[in-house]
């Protein structure tokens, strides 16, 4: 009886650790997705940019769907046919140039003035030459609002 | 005043006029007289009256407004005459003449000249006693070692004269008695023709023949007597011959031993010899007998432009003396405000003019002490400048400006100093011309450096150039070793030592592209270094990019230390600027192109003007922009 009952105790004490370590498991899990795969988030809501990171890899950046705003001041466009290449300076960071592709298919509301500062809705593609070889992480414009 | 200078010159002339010539040439050929400022081809002698000449030899004329003497279509300074200087140096190393024996041959001599100065004043005739007194007093000064029997010559001139006139005088005395003779012979010779025509016509009247023996003895002795009286004319007209003969030779004789003493500067004793001549031949012609077309004539009527006379030799011999007698004064004078230079020239006129003099000969050894001072540096300036030895003119030229307050130092400066700077010139010439490996060029104007001044202390280099010259095998071989090595910067280095090599077609391309390179290179690396130092910012970004410009343009500067050690540093200092440029390479190589344009922008911001971020930017956005996406 007695031990029946210790058996019973013992039960009841070991369910709740594993409970609770699950739980703490399933927080890790989700908070390391969070950290280590941004390009899971959903493109329905665009996230910040990290300039240092895009540099050393842009290409991870790239997955499909994954949207991102910047906020940057415009130091220069270069056009090219139909496409034209922004060079943006990020406001906190003025040694940096993020450049920036807006593809002439793109129907932009506003125009883009160098000097001006602007919201840039981006996303980074990896595009082709005219060999098929890759052209990777490129930040092409989806949108642009103003300040 | 011009004609009197030329006298005492004459017997130098006819002494030794070899002499006369320049006595040394430089290497051009022009004389030193030349060389000492005085020229040959001095302009203004055109359209002057050329100088006389005697016995087919020109004479030399003084110019004492500038101490110089025309002479063989030169102008040469006296003091640099070969002849008058021996004269003069031997003038001032001998004693003053002044020993008893001297003062007494002096003092009669001055005796006799006041003697015919007497005369001459009073004009009255000397007789043959006084003559005789003079001649005497003459024999008497010849005794003297220092008369050269100059007196003796003119005592026996005038005693030969004398015996002429005594000859003569015999001659016209004989003729005399010759005429009584004759004028008797001639009464006889008339009375005994009276007689002869007496007795004729007695004979006639009274018939009688046989009176011819009277007749024929009177005839002989009217014969006899004609024939004497054309003996006795006979004789007067030989005594007349002899003496018309002898008197002309006897004139010609004196005027010699004159003219002689004059041409010797012996111009007392040519006073004396003038003013006896009108006592000795009394016949009032003076005239000085000279072949018209011989060059002493020319002379004398050159000088005078009056024909040549006794009275001319008197006066020329008169000035003389006190032309000597001025100089000495002014000698006197210049030396006691330290002039020595005014000195020296004034003495050597004197001793020029009149050697004999008694002011001359009596010049005080302290005094004459100064003077060869003087002189001996001028001689040595003058030889010095002939040896071209200008640090030594300059030396003299110093000694000299401080022994005379009036010595200019102004021309033998200018000139030293020329020479000097000339020579100089021409060895820097040489010095580049061996760095160009020019070795003939080289030589010749090494060469020509030492003739302008062949005691040039500069020299010396040019002297170690022309050793190394001989001996630079070694170097060419180690040369080879080390640019086959590529050390260049050892060659740089010692450049110098290596220079010689370049005489060699081959290795002089070798030489001068090292010296070029590693030239290049440290003007490079000082420039960047001012650059750097300039800017913090961006001066070590700008440095590096153009050194690493440079080592992939050429692969040697990767081989020079220096110029690795400093693109080292630049790299270091310029940390940023170099690891965006390395990221973005590295990122383009991925195919990363979005990151490698964006690298590249973060390098431009380092340095806006890098060539190397802007050519990367121009690529990768290209490449960008012509992708399809």
């Amino acid at each position: 009886m007695a031990r029946a009952s210790r058996r019973g105790r013992g039960k009841k004490k070991n369910m709740t650790p594993l409970i609770v370590g699950g739980l703490l498991l399933l927080v890790v899990l989700l908070a390391g997705m969070l950290f280590f795969k941004p390009s899971a988030r959903s493109s329905s809501s665009p996230k910040p940019f990290n300039i240092a990171q895009y540099r050393q890899d842009g290409s991870r950046f790239a997955s499909t769907g994954n949207r991102y705003v910047l906020e940057g001041k415009v130091d220069s466009i270069e056009s090219h046919g139909n496409n034209r290449l922004i060079a943006v300076s990020m406001s906190n960071n003025r040694n940096e140039r993020l450049p920036l592709l807006l593809l002439g298919t793109t129907k932009l509301q506003i125009n883009i003035t160098r000097g001006d500062t602007f919201i840039f809705d981006v996303s980074c593609r990896t595009g082709r030459d005219a060999s098929g070889n890759e052209v990777k992480g490129i930040l092409v414009v989806n949108d642009v609002t103003t300040k | 005043m011009k004609a009197l200078h030329i006298l005492p010159l004459i017997p130098l002339v006819l002494g030794a006029a070899v002499a006369q010539m320049p006595n040394s040439f430089d290497a051009s050929g022009r004389s030193t007289q030349a060389q000492s400022g005085v020229t040959n081809d001095d302009p203004n002698r055109v359209g002057e009256t050329p100088p006389p000449q005697i016995f087919g030899m020109e004479l030399p004329l003084l110019d004492p407004s500038n101490d110089t003497m025309s002479y063989g279509g030169g102008k040469f300074d006296i003091g640099n005459n070969a002849l008058v200087r021996e004269r003069f140096e031997k003038y001032l190393s001998q004693a003053p003449d002044d020993t008893e024996q001297s003062r007494l041959y002096r003092k009669n001599l001055e005796e006799i000249l006041r003697y015919t100065q007497r005369y001459t004043k009073r004009s009255d005739t000397i007789g043959s006693k006084t003559l005789v007194k003079i001649g005497t007093g003459l024999y008497d000064l010849s005794a003297y070692p220092g008369d050269g029997g100059q007196a003796g010559a003119l005592a026996s001139a005038i005693v030969s004269a004398l015996d002429v006139q005594r000859a003569n005088r015999r001659r016209d005395n004989a003729n005399a008695e010759l005429d009584k003779e004759i004028d008797k012979l001639i009464s006889k010779t008339n009375t005994l023709t009276n007689q002869n025509t007496q007795k004729g016509s007695r004979s006639s009247k009274t018939g009688r023949g046989g009176g011819g023996s009277g007749y024929t003895s009177h005839t002989y002795l009217i014969a006899a007597n004609t024939s004497k009286i054309a003996e006795k004319k006979a004789k007067q007209g030989a005594n007349e011959a002899s003496s018309q003969a002898s008197l002309p030779i006897a004139k010609v004789n004196y005027q010699a031993v004159v003219v002689g003493l004059l041409l010797q500067r012996r111009y007392d004793h040519a006073v004396i010899g003038a003013r006896v001549y009108r006592h000795v031949f009394k016949d009032g012609n003076t005239r000085v007998d000279l072949d018209k077309e011989s060059d002493a004539y020319k002379m004398f009527t050159g000088i005078s432009g009056m024909p040549p006379t006794i009275n001319t030799i008197d006066t020329m011999a008169s000035n003389a003396r006190r032309e000597v007698d001025q100089s000495i004064d002014a000698v006197y004078g210049a030396l006691a405000q330290n002039k020595l230079g005014e000195a020296t020239n004034r003495l050597i006129t004197a001793v020029a003019t009149g050697e004999y003099m008694q002011s001359v000969a009596t010049f005080p050894a302290k005094e004459r002490q100064r003077i060869a001072e003087y002189w001996r540096l001028r001689k040595r300036a003058l030889t010095s400048l002939n040896a071209r030895d200008y640090a030594t003119v300059e030396q003299i030229a110093t000694e000299m400006k401080k022994m005379d307050v009036d010595f200019d130092d102004s021309l033998l400066l200018t000139h030293t100093t020329g020479k000097k700077r000339q020579s100089d010139f021409a060895l820097r010439a040489a010095q580049k011309a061996l760095r160009e490996g020019n070795e003939e060029e080289f030589k010749r104007l090494a060469t020509e450096a030492a003739i302008i001044w062949p005691r040039n202390p500069n020299l010396d280099k040019g002297e170690k150039e022309i050793a190394r010259l001989d001996s630079y095998e070694p170097q060419k071989e180690e040369f080879r070793v080390l640019y086959d090595r590529k050390d260049f910067r050892t060659i740089y280095k010692e450049r110098e030592r290596f220079e010689v090599v370049a005489f060699d077609p081959e290795l002089k391309k070798k030489y001068t592209e090292v010296i070029e390179h590693v030239g290049r290179i440290d003007a490079m690396l000082a420039e960047l270094k001012s650059v750097a130092e300039q800017d913090r910012t961006i001066g070590p970004s700008a440095a590096y990019e153009k050194l690493y410009e440079m080592k992939e343009a050429d692969s040697r500067y990767a081989e020079d230390k220096p110029f690795m050690d400093e693109f080292n540093r630049y790299a270091s200092e310029a940390h940023d600027f170099v690891t965006a440029l390395r990221d973005a390479a590295d990122a383009a190589s991925r195919s990363e192109y979005g990151s490698a344009l964006s690298c590249y922008y973060r390098a431009r911001c380092f340095f806006p003007k890098s060539n190397l971020a802007n050519k990367g930017i121009k690529t990768v956005t290209q490449v960008i922009v012509d992708a399809q996406y």
